[in-house]
């Protein structure tokens, strides 16, 4: 452990929800009758009515109005299948306007959902007819493209393949769907963040920490450890904007105590295909006692790599598979990135059955190289160099856009880290492997083995102060859109210069993510940049029209980090 | 004042008295990245170097005068880096510029279009709204802070005073307040309105100053005014938090007044006319709700504390505070 890990604390009890959170009583009287929730209905075919409605819902003991789909908070899952033309009828039920947006799903421009930019919204009342064919395989998801997305309308999509793989099929297949509750309208969380940013976080650090540092290290070494924080207004446990202080963590619909449960007998094979549905959470996922293999990320199959671990950010997917082993239940845990709270669930040969709930891991600080990147890593680590190891060449220089220089952007990064081998704040020295971006390997090499015919810099900024959040310093209404000429390769390439990790999303074509000697790696759709990292991708533009392009934190993106992109 | 800093464990007591005068360094600072600025922090803590995990820190490149840098050119590979600031400064005349990927289109103009980011977002902050009880008698002081706008320009109403209950009278301080609110920096915000006093002896003023964050979560207002009367003012205040947990947070503040010339009217001398200091600890039941109890120590210099010797008071006043502190 590095000694920046600061000593577990009494902490608030987050809320664990109701036993049968979900759907008010007498609106579902089903729910009712079962002692454990289960996973959303299914639907399947090419043929699909999703009805957007209100539906009253208790998770946390007090009522709410949730945004459903076909009375249902997760969405249904929908199955389709590869080659097919599918056809979805979405009914807008609600008194404003909405729409669904097909995450991951290559799909015309207007079909996309997005709101202004694929088409104007699906007006209250009204129907939008979604139709195209399905032209690619494995787990994706559906949400609303407004903050309905908070309030419940996201559900899991499976695509079965056309061609039946070679490979045995799982003996047991869940969707795990995480999420994040909150009985405050997402409008007031965001007003909340936009007032004070830091509203929720109630983990900043105190005159006890202090004192208690100065106890351990000495006055020097306690004020050192202040110093770079302090003297540039940042702060140290800047994990999430949103935390357990309002949300409570779903897993498939069920707050903890709900105790979401899949049935797996010993020795069965297991393929869990979760889902971050997360609207401002991280999720850091595993089954204490089981190694997980990941198969596949963003739909995508990639070279199979065992972990204990895994981090999965707003608006990713990743299928793990594993053996059921003997001994009764176990526990899948996702705690948020932030340790205010956790989503939970069990996996177990029969119903009714749970294993023991980890604690919360102890709150630690962001790092140096969270903050510096790779300057972090040039001076004096020591031996402590797990998130910078193989930095033995200077870094390059990363070109800040003129926007950075202004009011939008607290903080800016001139030699970003290159390495995708560090699992992030929080999971770094865990003992236990834990998967880094720069295990995802698709198999088979680039899609488009054509290089890059151009680069596109673009720089992750914000105001953690203001709840500014941008890219390039220049908020999505302060923007003109990124032009991609038809069908052309080109490269982004990503700077963080905040804090925080931010899971960018481009709408309409895949990101081939190149490693740190700029050789394809991964195809993915919701890219995470960590803190002060560089991560380029490659896009081939062969989706004509108009496209939304970023953060998968819904604040984020609601206060800025947006751009559009044209492909003419 | 606004928000909640975390409380980053400087020696309180100094740093609250050195906080003014760390301003205008901290302001410098962020117009030009590699200006060296005296902080307390800095005065207190040796620069030092520790070979540990912590020791790249030492290698920040920011607002760091007196560390050494000769280390960090050593494990550099002999390199030569720009170890200039991450914040502040100015854009180098080859920066990019991002609207060149659009090639001249223009954003989608369907209805629908995600607006959030140009909300205009009013919040009403009462900062202080308390019962006083102290060695000139009771009374009821507030400090309130409204602000409507977008993210870098806003409508700054702004109050604060005192009303003595045994003779009805207002502290000579106060006032309101009507700014434009204008930010080109991500910490510093200028000011620029008009300030009408409250109370016997008003004037009007033109009000222009700055306020911000500075470095070490020093919350600071510093404003000058032009009256009509022909005086000059300034008023300059600074407050930090100390979370002793992420609830239970004690205020220092500080706040003085200067005048050009003296105001019978005002009661007011020429000159440093008083300072305050005062703490104020509140427990926030909710992030907008939260009650405190608190102790003010305050001074007239000079001419406004002949005109109190004047009305029998003594040149300085302390008092105990209990009172609310609230926003929506």
């Amino acid at each position: 452990m590095s000694p920046l890990h600061i000593r577990p604390i009494a902490r608030r009890r987050f809320v664990q929800g109701l036993a049968i959170g979900g759907a008010v009583a007498g609106f579902a009287p089903a729910l009712l009758a079962r002692s454990a929730p289960v996973s959303p209905a299914e639907l399947s075919g090419t043929e699909f009515d999703l009805e957007i409605a209100e539906l009253p819902v208790n998770f946390t003991g007090k009522r709410r109005i949730a945004t459903a789909v076909n009375g249902s908070v997760p969405a249904p899952v929908l199955r389709l299948r590869e080659g097919d033309t599918v056809t979805l009828r979405v009914r807008n039920g609600l008194k404003e306007m909405s729409s669904i947006h097909w995450h991951g799903i290559i799909v015309p421009a207007e079909m996309d959902g997005v709101p202004g930019i694929s088409f104007a919204g699906i007006a209250p009342g009204e129907t939008f007819t979604y139709r195209f064919e399905v032209r690619q395989s494995g787990t994706y998801w559906y949400h609303a493209h407004t903050l309905a997305e908070q309030t419940g309308l996201y559900g899991a999509i499976i695509v079965e393949p056309k061609q039946v793989p070679t490979a045995r099929a799982p003996d047991r297949d869940y969707c795990i769907v995480l999420s994040d509750w909150s009985d405050e309208p997402p409008l007031q969380i965001f007003l909340n963040l936009k007032k004070q940013s830091s509203y929720y976080n109630f983990a900043q650090p105190t005159a006890g920490d202090f004192l208690k540092d100065v106890g351990t290290m000495g006055l020097g070494k306690a004020l050192e450890r202040r110093r770079m924080w302090n003297s540039s207004r940042m702060n140290p446990t800047d994990y999430s904007d949103v935390s357990a202080a309002t949300y409570t963590y779903l897993m498939n619909g069920a707050p903890p105590a709900g105790n979401w449960t899949g049935i797996a007998a010993p020795g069965e094979r297991v393929r869990l295909r979760f889902v971050g549905a997360g609207t401002a959470t991280f999720f850091d996922v595993r089954i204490p006692g089981v190694e997980l293999t990941v198969v596949s990320t963003d739909g995508q199959p990639v070279e199979p790599v065992t972990v204990e671990e895994f981090r999965i950010g707003p608006g990713e997917t990743y299928d793990v598979e594993f053996t059921m082993p003997e001994g009764g239940a176990r526990t899948i845990f996702a705690q948020a990135i932030d340790r205010s709270g956790y989503a939970r669930g069990t996996i177990a040969p029969a119903p009714g059955m749970a294993a023991a709930v980890p604690p919360l891991d102890a709150r630690t600080w962001l790092e140096p190289v969270d903050m510096m990147g790779a300057m972090a890593t040039m001076g004096a680590m020591g031996g402590d160099a797990h998130a910078g190891h193989g930095m033995t060449e200077m870094p390059a220089r990363a070109r800040h856009a003129r926007t950075e220089y202004g009011a939008n952007t607290d903080m800016r990064v001139d030699y970003p880290r290159t390495n995708l081998d560090d699992p992030g704040a929080g999971l770094r020295g865990r003992g236990w492997r834990v998967l880094t971006l720069a295990d995802l390997r698709t198999p088979g090499g680039d899609p488009d083995p054509r290089e890059p015919e151009r680069d596109i810099e673009l720089h992750l900024t914000g105001n953690m102060e203001r709840f500014i959040w941008s890219l390039d310093g220049i908020k999505l209404n302060d923007s003109r859109p990124l032009h991609f000429k038809p069908n052309e390769r080109l490269r982004v390439t990503f700077v963080n210069d905040t804090m925080m990790a931010h899971p960018m999303h481009l709408h309409g074509m895949w990101s081939d993510v190149e490693g740190p000697d700029g050789a394809f790696q991964v195809r993915k759709h919701t890219v995470v940049v960590q803190p002060a990292q560089r991560v380029s991708f490659r896009v081939t533009a062969d989706a004509m029209g108009r496209w939304a392009f970023h953060c998968h934190l819904l604040y984020h993106m609601a206060a800025g980090m947006f751009r559009e992109v044209v492909v003419a | 004042m606004i928000r909640i800093f975390p409380s980053r464990g400087i020696a309180l007591g100094a740093a609250l008295f050195l906080a003014p005068a760390i301003t205008a360094p901290a302001l410098a600072q962020d117009a030009s990245p590699p200006s060296p600025a005296a902080t307390p922090a800095q005065t207190a803590t040796p620069a030092q170097h520790t070979p540990s995990a912590q020791g790249s820190q030492d290698h920040a490149g920011m607002d760091m005068p007196g560390m050494d840098m000769t280390d960090t050119k050593a494990s550099g590979n002999g390199a030569t880096m720009d170890m200039g600031s991450m914040q502040g400064g100015k854009a180098p005349p080859d920066a990019r510029n991002s609207d060149d990927y659009a090639d001249g289109y223009r954003n989608s103009t369907l209805p629908g279009y995600e607006m959030a980011d140009k909300l205009s977002i009013p919040k009403i902050l009462v900062d202080e709204l308390e019962f006083a009880s102290g060695n000139e008698g009771q009374g009821v002081g507030w400090t309130v802070l409204v602000t409507k706008g977008q993210d870098n320009d806003k409508l700054w109403l702004r109050s604060q005073g005192l009303k003595n209950s045994r003779d009805q009278r207002l502290d000579p301080e106060s006032s309101v307040e009507a700014l434009w609110w204008h930010s080109k920096n991500p910490f510093w915000g200028t000011l620029l309105g008009v300030r009408q006093d409250l109370g016997k002896g008003a004037t009007t003023w033109l009000a222009a100053g700055v306020e911000g964050l500075a470095p070490y979560w020093f919350d600071v207002q510093l404003t000058g005014y032009v009256g009509t009367d022909g005086r000059l003012a300034a008023r300059a205040k600074a407050s930090y938090e100390v979370l002793f947990t992420n609830r239970l947070i004690l205020t220092p503040q500080v706040e003085t007044n200067i005048y050009s010339k003296r105001s019978s009217d005002r009661q007011l001398g020429s000159g440093f006319s008083n300072v305050e200091l005062s703490g104020r600890l509140r427990y926030e039941v909710s992030r907008k709700f939260a009650p405190y109890i608190g102790f003010v120590w305050e001074r007239a210099f000079d001419g406004t504390a002949d005109f109190r010797r004047l009305r029998r008071e003594g040149p300085s006043e302390h008092r105990l505070v209990i009172g609310l502190r609230a926003w929506w």
